[in-house]
C-alpha cells in the first residue's frame, strides 16, 4: 500500500455481489465509515445487483452528511449499466480508473 | 432464432447461492440461443432484480420457500420470462432499495406485468435481436 493509500480507507470486494452478500457488503462499509476519504473498490467485481447499490448509496448519503469523501471504482460494464439502468450513475463519483479515483479523494495526484 | 426453447428452474430462497444459480443457468440458456453481450448482460440483471426481489422475502421473514423462473423464446425474436415466489410482494416494496430493482426491470423489459394471486409473478417481456443503434448513420 501507497503512503497515499494509506491515508484512505479502502474497502475491496471480489466476485458477484448480490443479495447473499449484502450483509457483508453493509459491515465492510460501516467498518469504514469513520475514516474521512473512502475508496470502494470494486474493480474485481464483475456483477452488483441493487440491493448492493442500495447499500452503496445509503453509504454514499451518509458520508456526504458527515463530511466524508467516497469514490467508487468499477471495471465492470455490467455495473455501469445497472447504475445506469437504476439512474443513479450521477450520484456517486464513479470512476473507472484508479488514480482517479484517489485523486478525487485527496485532491492530489495520485499518479 | 428458429425453434422455441424453454428453461425451467426452481430453487429455495433460503440457499444464498440461488440468485447466482439462476443468473449463471439463465446465461448459459441466452448463450446456446446466440444472444450475446450487452443484451444478454441486460436479460440477466432485468431476471436477477427479480430473482433477488423473491429472495428478498426470504430474508426478511425467515421463511424459505421456492422460486422459480421460466424462460421461453416465442415468435418474432422475443423472450418470455417468468419469476414466481410465494412471497408477499408489498412487503418487498416498503424495503429500501427494491423499488430500485424495479426501476431496473422496467427499464430493460420491453414489457413487464406482477401479478400478485397467491404470491409474486413477474412477467418480463424482452427482445432477442438488439435494438439498431438510435445514432447509427449510413452512407
Amino acid at each position: 500500500m501507497s503512503e497515499l493509500e494509506s491515508s484512505l480507507e479502502v474497502v475491496r470486494f471480489a466476485g458477484e455481489l448480490d443479495i447473499s452478500r449484502r450483509d457483508e457488503v453493509t459491515g465492510a462499509l460501516e467498518r469504514a465509515k469513520a475514516a474521512p476519504a473512502i475508496l470502494v473498490d470494486l474493480s474485481e467485481v464483475p456483477y452488483a445487483d441493487s440491493t448492493v447499490l442500495a447499500e452503496l448509496l445509503r453509504f454514499h448519503a451518509q458520508a456526504q452528511a458527515n463530511g466524508r469523501r467516497i469514490a467508487v471504482l468499477i471495471h465492470s460494464p455490467q455495473i455501469a449499466r445497472i447504475m445506469d439502468y437504476a439512474g443513479v450513475s450521477a450520484t456517486f463519483p464513479v470512476f473507472d480508473d484508479r488514480g482517479a479515483a484517489l485523486t478525487h479523494l485527496t485532491g492530489t495526484n495520485a499518479t | 432464432m428458429t425453434g422455441r426453447a424453454e428453461l425451467r428452474i426452481n430453487r429455495d430462497t433460503g440457499d444464498a447461492g440461488t440468485p447466482k444459480a439462476f443468473r449463471h443457468a439463465l446465461a448459459a440458456f441466452l448463450s446456446a440461443l446466440a444472444i450475446e453481450p450487452p443484451l444478454r448482460d441486460d436479460i440477466i440483471i432485468a431476471v436477477g432484480e427479480a430473482v433477488a426481489n423473491a429472495v428478498e422475502h426470504a430474508y426478511q421473514t425467515g421463511d424459505s420457500g421456492t422460486v422459480e423462473l421460466h424462460a421461453v423464446t416465442d415468435a418474432d425474436d422475443t423472450l418470455l420470462v417468468d419469476v414466481f415466489d410465494r412471497g408477499a410482494f408489498i412487503d418487498r416494496e416498503v424495503r429500501e432499495g427494491r423499488g430500485l430493482g424495479l426501476r431496473i426491470v422496467r427499464a430493460i423489459a420491453r414489457a413487464v406485468s406482477i401479478d400478485t394471486e397467491g404470491g409474486t409473478r413477474i412477467h418480463m417481456v424482452f427482445k432477442t435481436e438488439p435494438e439498431p443503434a438510435a445514432d447509427q448513420k449510413f452512407g
